[in-house]
């Protein structure tokens, strides 16, 4: 395993537009780069049984999950021709309509980025130990279930 | 000898408490058991057990001071 610095991808609540705006000027000095592909995860408002979903909380197996993301992260670089790469999930309360998974990759070309992207968000969504609670209006709630 | 146990998810729901320490079990199916006997909605639920981080599979040996985690299938994103 490699000693490159190993970054926090968790954040606590939703991911802002005004944080992923930034995220996407901050590569404006970095001029090597062609192509950048950005998947944004949201809490969608499923009915279910007659109840809509108003927010997700999210909990997770941090110190597993920091493992996965940092292998994630050194197998799509191996995989990709990449410039960077940044992945944030949210943590505890993210609203219907809110950003709850931010992937953004970076290549020369757009074809490294793109893929590499989708890439990630798969391998999340299969691997990281990540549990989303669907809660409802009334504050009853499910457990959520990944269509893979 | 001591192991760690930690739920998630719905398992903690289940179990109503998500780390607590048990003793004097050797084998991931004699914790299986043990867990379903205590739990009996465990057994109609789906669940992986990572030992030390890693995911296993078949009955394994618990070593003492082990952190078992007990994981339902995942749904981040």
């Amino acid at each position: 395993m490699s000693d490159k610095k190993r970054k926090n991808v968790f954040k606590e609540g939703a991911i802002s537009s005004s944080f992923i705006a930034e995220a996407i000027a901050k590569h404006s000095t970095k001029k090597d780069i062609g192509a950048h592909s950005i998947f944004l995860g949201q809490v969608r408002n499923d009915v279910i049984n007659d109840k809509e979903v108003k927010a997700i909380d999210y909990t997770a197996y941090n110190e597993m999950a920091e493992e996965k993301f940092h292998e994630i992260r050194e197998t799509a670089f191996e995989k990709y021709s990449l410039t960077c790469m940044h992945i944030y999930h949210s943590l505890g309360r993210v609203n219907s309509g809110e950003i709850s998974l931010f992937v953004f990759t970076s290549s020369k070309h757009r074809k490294d980025a793109m893929e590499a992207c989708t890439y990630i968000v798969n391998r999340i969504k299969e691997e990281a130990p990540v549990w989303g609670k669907e809660i409802f209006e009334d504050e009853s709630y499910i457990w959520k279930q990944n269509t893979l | 000898m001591k192991i760690k146990i930690l739920a998630f998810g719905i398992i903690a729901d289940i179990t109503s408490k998500s780390e607590w320490t048990m003793e004097n079990i050797q084998y991931s199916d004699e914790l299986k058991k043990h867990l379903e006997n205590l739990y009996p909605r465990l057994k109609s639920t789906k669940y992986a057990i990572a030992v030390n981080l890693l995911i296993t599979s078949g009955n394994f040996e618990l070593t003492d001071g082990a952190t078992v985690a007990l994981m339902p299938p995942f749904s981040g994103g």
